[in-house]
């Protein structure tokens, strides 16, 4: 899951959704049947490599490398219902000084896949060895919050690092240097997996890692595939989160997104038993709109990334939130919408928050209420307002090159311009790209089209990497380079926060402050689609995340 | 003595080809506003974080330091950080993809076979069509075969690899369902399941490389029968046979050798799309894993393996001409 996990404008923005119910409805793969134990599940993938090292690893709770490995703690993951940390290898952790200290408690009997019962300092060798820079690149919430992690490199020359202490075999807690209430949910990252303590030294750790989960991996050949067996050592009562119904689990790699529809769809041989990892495209999805049974093994998911518009609030003269304000007037999502996926109902509904559907704490609200397709007069007078009567000077626009992103920047365009708002669209390769929006210091765009959905399931991972002024540059989010003082405050208020339902609270005042300010314009939740084989059974995409659920999944006898 | 010094200036100007190579991949990297580094960084991604990953892997060097190691690594191997998770690579070292974690020479030498089976196989198949259908055009010029072979040429030609391997998949292994829709089984496991399932993309392959063939051959014949030795050879009594097999062809395959060695060169170097279409585990995707992920030693192995095998091809076709035209010998 690599590449869909990276959310920032290139990586999530394109293939969309579809099917032909209400907004609301959410079809399930109409064509499933109950899932039974047993029988070889495929995945097919466009990626030539699948990483099953955790410290590289950014892969979400409930895909790929959740089949293999366990973490501290994991995620509640059912359609129609919000996300929450459930136990994994450990119960959901304790704190009893306001969120600096958290301990958590290792369940009794949970084993590795050689047999060794898997204790505290495994689990604590696995978040240190995320710290070696030979194996740096997975997801790293945990690096500048624990104690000592500054500075600290890795176990490997014999260093321990202070953040972790582990009293007994079953016991780890965790020092961090403030209070952070989402500690639960960043133990339920890829580097809260145990590594077996004294291994993984080795730069090929992916290929042959020691599993805790219901399968390990039997077999890796890089760009062909990667064979998943049963681990004899998982033990089904220990888990609630995976079913572990396949006997085998195999990913195929390197495929056509355009082959893995047509076999989808044609659905014979071992295709039966497969589903598509990666989003059906919107072509593909009209396609398969023709055929009855094709459009029945689609699974698509009820919301999804937020897609939005950038704002660089470091420039004339988008500096002045009154002018940025006429933007949330200006944009017609409709048209964005139809560029995206050819219809409103494909593409996905229309935002206007900034907190993902399934997530604790977000509060429905439209600060700036208008028609789907705007209001260009309303934009007009608080152009004018703003000193600017006869509209702005030409804004640079900047987009990548793929996945649609100068249809749907061409659409922006025409809408802006009926408010008096003239752009010049410039579009570059990824790379130079990332380069530009999220590396450099400074940044010459206006404007870019961007999407984003979290790590994992808390309102702070919608926000914080997007607007807390500390991600600006450096390979940080914050596209808008939106600095606010007191919303870092508040950031940091609501992190400090251990109850649940009061940092929700405090994370919609925040969605709420941020908008006001109008660094961004929220545009859609982008839909993605899936499709699968007619033996696949329990294949489901639930409020948050807007992917397939890997763990549950089965096949029909 | 003249055949020695020829094959050496040869392969001097290869390997001075093959150097300039190297060293504008790696100019033209570094001038690509892109930090090879990023996508070792992790998320959220830190100041700290990336100046430890460049470190790491070599990056924080400017970039002519950097190819003089490479450079130095042919000779002398590379060793990347330190310590018990120092990830050594023996000379002679092309470079350590760290997205894949593995040797940049290894990781081409598993792609080979690949490449190479689907390369040599469609050459053989577009190398028979396409010169057999182009001789006989020529000699039934202005019949139904001539114009039969002319229509599917121009339809090799202006139909992309992409679709025309998707209809191929669609039609034969959909609809017909008679070969299989890709995957690869390696020669020495089963010889006729690597045919078989190597069928669909040779011909795919061959159906588009065919066409520039046809095209040569036939106007190359057409020619070369015109020619005055060609109504001597008529004169002397020999037979049609002889005249087109032992007289014109070897005229006409003058062409012919040059656009096959470079095209064969370059196919091995990676049959990207077709790779892709079938879903071939060949240097082609490896060279796009390459260039998604940022991976510059991977992508320097991949453009330095596909330029030496162009680079080599031309050597070959050079000391090809003298065999085939008595003309090209040296004294």
């Amino acid at each position: 899951m690599t590449r869909s996990r990276l959310a920032v404008a290139a990586a999530l923005a394109g293939a969309l959704a579809v099917t032909a119910c209400g907004a609301n409805e959410q079809p399930q793969g109409g064509g499933q049947a109950t899932a039974t134990r047993g029988g070889t599940l495929r995945v097919l993938t466009e990626g030539q490599t699948v990483n099953f090292d955790p410290a590289k690893s950014g892969s979400l709770a409930v895909t790929s490398l959740a089949l293999v490995h366990r973490r501290l703690t994991a995620w509640h993951n059912k359609p129609g219902e919000q996300a929450g940390v459930v136990p994994d290898l450990a119960d959901v952790g304790k704190t009893d000084d306001g969120g600096r200290t958290w301990t958590f408690t290792l369940q009794e009997g949970v084993k590795f896949s050689d047999g060794t019962p898997i204790t505290s300092a495994d689990v604590k060798w696995g978040v240190e060895r995320s710290f070696s820079p030979a194996f740096s690149g997975g997801l790293g919430y945990h690096k500048q919050l624990l104690e000592g992690g500054a500075d600290y490199r890795g176990p490997f020359e014999g260093a321990e690092l202070k953040g972790v202490e582990t009293p007994d075999s079953r016991t780890v807690r965790f020092r961090l240097v403030r209070p952070y209430g989402d500690w639960p949910w960043v133990v339920s990252t890829p580097a809260f997996a145990p590594v077996p303590r004294g291994k993984g030294a080795e730069p090929d750790y992916a290929e042959h890692p020691v599993a805790s989960g219901p399968y390990q991996l039997a077999k890796y050949q890089k760009g062909v595939e990667a064979k998943l067996t049963r681990n004899p050592h998982w033990d089904q009562k220990t888990d609630q989160v995976r079913a572990g119904l396949p006997d085998e689990v195999v990913f195929q790699l390197g495929q056509d997104a355009s082959v893995v529809s047509q076999r989808l769809t044609a659905d014979s041989g071992d295709d039966k038993s497969a589903f598509g990892a990666s989003f059906v495209s919107a072509a593909q999805l009209a396609q398969l709109s023709g055929n009855p049974s094709a459009k029945q093994r689609v699974v698509t998911s009820k919301s999804g990334a937020l897609a939005y518009l950038a704002l660089n609030t470091e420039k004339a003269p988008l500096d002045n939130p009154k002018v940025r304000e006429a933007f949330q007037y200006a944009v017609d999502k409709t048209s964005f919408q139809i560029a995206s996926a050819g219809t409103a109902q494909l593409a996905g509904d229309v935002a206007t928050t900034l907190i993902t559907e399934g997530i604790t704490g977000r509060k429905k609200f439209d600060l700036f209420p208008t028609p789907p397709a705007g209001d260009p007069e309303k934009a007009k007078r608080l152009l004018a307002e703003a000193g600017f009567p006869d509209g702005l000077p030409t804004l640079d626009f900047l987009v990548t090159k793929t996945n649609n992103a100068p249809e749907k920047a061409q659409a922006l365009q025409a809408s802006l311009a009926r408010a008096g708002i003239k752009t010049t669209i410039r579009t570059l390769d990824g790379d130079a790209y990332t380069e530009e929006t999220s590396v450099s210091p400074t940044a010459e765009f206006d404007l870019t089209l961007a999407s984003w959905q979290p790590d994992f399931p808390s309102a702070n991972a919608n926000i914080q990497p997007l607007f807390a002024s500390s991600e600006i540059g450096g390979g940080g989010y914050n596209l808008s380079r939106y600095r606010n003082p007191e919303v870092d405050r508040l950031i940091d208020a609501a992190q400090a926060t251990v109850d649940p339902a009061e940092a929700g609270a405090k994370w919609a005042a925040i969605d709420e402050l941020v908008l006001r300010d109008s660094p961004v314009v929220p545009l859609i939740y982008t839909r993605n689609s899936f499709l699968h084989g007619s033996k696949v059974a329990g294949l489901f995409i639930a409020d948050f995340p807007a992917y397939p659920n890997y763990l549950q999944v089965g096949l029909t006898p | 003595m003249g055949t020695l010094k020829f094959v050496g200036t040869r392969l001097a100007g290869a390997v001075l080809v093959l150097f300039l190579v190297a060293l504008s991949t790696y100019a033209v990297f570094y001038l690509v506003p892109a930090d090879p580094a990023i996508q070792a960084c992790g998320r959220p991604c830190t100041d700290q974080n990336l100046a430890l990953a460049r470190e790491f892997m070599g990056y924080g060097d400017p970039w002519w330091r950097q190819f003089l190691d490479f450079a130095g690594g042919l000779f002398t191997g590379r060793v990347f950080g330190s310590g018990p998770t120092a990830i050594r690579c023996e000379a002679p070292c092309f470079g350590y993809s760290f997205a894949q974690n593995t040797e940049v020479l290894a990781l081409i030498g598993e792609r080979l076979p690949v490449t190479a089976s689907l390369a040599v196989g469609a050459a053989v198949l577009w190398l028979v069509t396409g010169v057999g259908a182009g001789v006989v055009a020529a000699l039934r010029r202005g019949t139904a075969w001539d114009r039969v072979a002319l229509a599917s040429s121009v339809a090799g030609v202006s139909a992309p690899v992409y679709l025309v391997g998707l209809l191929g998949i669609l039609l034969f292994g959909f609809t017909l369902d008679v070969v299989p829709v890709g995957g690869y089984v390696p020669f020495t496991t089963s010889p006729v399941d690597w045919a078989w399932r190597l069928a669909l993309p040779w011909a795919v392959l061959a159906f588009s490389h065919a066409a520039v063939y046809t095209r040569l051959t036939r106007a190359q014949m057409l020619d070369t029968l015109g020619e005055d030795y060609i109504r001597t050879a008529r004169a002397k009594g020999l037979t049609e046979t002889e005249v087109v097999g032992k007289h014109a062809l070897r005229n006409v395959l003058l062409p012919v050798v040059t656009v096959f060695g470079v095209d064969l060169g370059t196919l091995l170097g990676g049959a990207v799309i077709t790779e892709r279409v079938f879903g071939l585990p060949g240097l082609g995707g490896l060279l796009i894993e390459a260039v998604g992920q940022r991976d510059l030693p991977l992508l320097l192995g991949c453009t330095l393996f596909a330029a030496f095998l162009v680079v080599t091809a031309n050597v070959v076709v050079d000391l090809c001409y003298g065999a085939l035209d008595p003309r090209a010998r040296l004294a």
